[in-house]
């Protein structure tokens, strides 16, 4: 018989606990970036063709594949459904998504499966018929429709006249044709090429899309000083003195975290009813309500914060200043708040993110009026709207910048004050 | 001179009533007394950073029981020394005397002679967070000698420290009661620490003081 002594004592493994942790963390951590990397990744940003219409008659395919005829020399733009294994040439060649030349007077699209209906696209690229200039405005006549719209931007390469190269906006189009201002004393062109730019550069180019970051970046600001001018006395006051109805106010305060967007935006709108005209004139569907939407939910957000932030500072600072000569305020002004310049910082970015990010009050309170209350989140919306997703996305890629450069400014200031 | 007459405070559940103390001007007191027996609040009292329900508070010849803190002239060291943590040595040394506004070559001076009194000289530029134990707690002294009070309120100024510096805190703590005549009252648990040091030497015991000779 053993000694029951001598049995060693043996703790189980940590690694589980560890492992399982990492597993955790780990996956989130990686949702998060492969999702900003994805929207990086999912714009495209060389230009693109300008393209006429879909050449593909839908319906379901047969064994011999789909034909199409082409133009022998002319350019086009092929892209595979789900049900589509390529497009083949004549000589045989089996091409995948892309730019091609056609090599003959037709094309086969071939399907992975029969009997499935076409989810592929062809379309031509638009090549340049004639142009003409009055008073310095081109027009181009295209030998397809171009599907290009008013107030969209253009590139123009011409490789042997000045006036001409350049990202342009498109004043005025028909089915195909379109106009735009040269620059002055341009001449008649020889050759020219049109593509489609970017859509970041499209956005970056769009007026209604200029005014709204513009918007935003005002409104954010204002929103986050007038948020940090509230949040840091309330946040002091629940934080230092108890009183009758503390718990009440809490939970008012606390209002606006939990009540979804769009109702706080509504119960505005409802409000600024029962406001004097003027006052309801000047705010409501217009840019002051856009800052009043975004402030009412960053604020309730800041004030935790500051709370939080002047609740971690003990009282005993403040106390061995009223002993050494300060009043409250003296010591609110000397010793706390240079305590609390991380916590306002904190405050601060929050406010700004939440700010930037918010959409459904503002849609409720402010309209979405192009430039007037359009801010980069109902940018996005309208882009959306109008079927053009990769213009939401570039939208989207500006926020994330405009947040991205916020964070970064906040930390850096963070660490000066923490290695100074 | 420190005179407590028939001091009341109540908070909650705890009570401290008829409370008695007199400390005569440039003595070193003592309190002693077990944990949560009130012997903070009633420093805090003195300075004025807790309210009393009845009785009178006298620092020198004067009446301050409705005095602010900053009126009343004293110097407090609380337990945790609180240290604000923004500002250099040099700053906190010198935070009463720009509320003061006093001139800057004064302050400047006071300064040094603070730094000198306490040997903080070579620590005047340091932030608090890169200061020792003992470091801190000359610190947090010089802070509330700065402006000259009448009375100095130490909430267990040693009891952080080991034994060497202890004995090296006491001997300065000696040395600036006879170097400035500063009336001290100074909490302690230690018996030793309170025979090394008082001249008066209190207990609070069952919310009432026994004063020993």
């Amino acid at each position: 018989m053993k000694d029951k002594e001598s049995v060693v004592f043996r703790v189980a493994s940590d690694k589980p606990f560890l492992i399982g942790m990492g597993i955790l963390g780990g996956s989130y951590l990686l949702i998060i970036v492969s999702m900003v990397m994805a929207d990086l990744f999912f714009l495209n940003y060389i230009d693109q063709s300008v393209l006429g219409n879909e050449m593909i008659r839908q319906g379901r395919h047969v064994e011999s594949g789909v034909v199409v005829p082409t133009e022998k020399g002319r350019r086009y733009f092929f892209r595979a459904g789900k049900n589509e294994t390529g497009l083949r040439q004549v000589d045989g060649s089996l091409l995948g998504t892309g730019l091609f030349t056609a090599d003959s007077d037709e094309v086969a699209i071939v399907s992975s499966e029969e009997g499935k209906p076409v989810t592929a696209s062809l379309r031509p690229e638009v090549r340049l018929k004639n142009f003409a200039i009055t008073n310095n405005v081109a027009t181009l006549t295209t030998d397809e429709p171009h599907g290009l719209l008013w107030g969209e931007y253009i590139r123009v390469s011409s490789s042997d006249v000045v006036g001409w190269d350049g990202v342009r906006e498109i004043t005025e189009t028909t089915a195909d044709q379109l106009s735009f201002k040269l620059d002055e004393g341009a001449d008649l062109a020889g050759t020219l090429r049109l593509s489609k730019p970017n859509p970041l550069v499209q956005a970056l180019r769009s007026r209604d899309i200029r005014f709204s970051i513009k918007l935003s970046l005002i409104s954010c600001t204002l929103t986050t000083l007038f948020s940090l001018w509230i949040a840091v006395p309330i946040g002091y006051v629940m934080s230092r003195f108890q009183f009758r109805g503390k718990a009440v106010i809490d939970t008012i305060l606390d209002i606006p975290i939990v009540l979804p967007p769009l109702v706080v935006g509504l119960s505005l709108l409802i409000l600024f009813r029962y406001m004097p005209d003027w006052l309801s004139d000047a705010v409501v569907y217009k840019w002051p309500a856009v800052v009043l939407a975004q402030f009412m939910v960053a604020c309730a957000f800041a004030v935790r914060t500051m709370r939080v932030t002047f609740d971690q500072i003990p009282q005993r600072f403040e106390q061995v200043a009223l002993t050494l000569g300060c009043n409250r305020n003296k010591a609110f002004w000397r010793v706390i708040m240079p305590q609390a310049k991380g916590g306002l910082l904190a405050a601060g970015t929050l406010a700004w993110a939440r700010a930037l990010g918010e959409f459904g009050p503002i849609l409720v309170f402010a309209g979405a009026t192009r430039q007037k209350t359009e801010v980069l989140p109902t940018s996005a919306f309208l882009e959306l709207q109008a079927g053009r997703t990769e213009g939401m996305l570039a939208v989207s890629l500006i926020m994330i910048a405009a947040a991205v450069v916020v964070f970064i400014v906040a930390r850096t200031l963070g660490m000066k004050r923490i290695f100074a | 001179m420190i005179r407590l007459a028939d001091i009341t405070i109540k908070q909650g559940g705890f009570e401290l009533t008829g409370i008695e103390l007199e400390l005569s001007s440039g003595k070193y007191g003592v309190l002693m007394g077990r944990s949560g027996c009130g012997k903070t609040t009633l420093l805090e009292a003195i300075c004025g950073l807790r309210k009393i329900d009845q009785g009178k508070i006298i620092l020198g010849d004067r009446d301050v029981t409705n005095l602010p803190p900053a009126e009343r002239g004293v110097g407090y060291v609380p337990q945790d020394r609180a240290l604000f943590p923004t500002q250099s040595v040099r700053e906190q040394l010198a935070f009463a005397l720009v509320l003061r506004s006093l001139g800057q070559s004064e302050i400047s001076r006071r300064v040094e002679e603070l730094a000198e009194l306490l040997g903080l000289d070579e620590l005047l530029d340091r932030l608090p967070d890169k200061l020792s134990g003992g470091e801190a707690q000359r610190v947090a002294l010089g802070r509330a000698l700065a402006h000259k009070p009448s009375v100095l309120c130490l909430d267990e100024p040693l009891s952080a420290l080991d034994e060497e510096l202890h004995d090296e805190m006491c001997q300065l703590l000696e040395h600036v009661n006879g170097q400035t005549g500063v009336t001290v009252l100074h909490i302690t648990h230690s018996p030793s620490e309170a025979k090394r040091l008082a001249g008066c030497h209190y207990h609070l015991v069952d919310g009432k003081i026994h004063h020993d000779v």
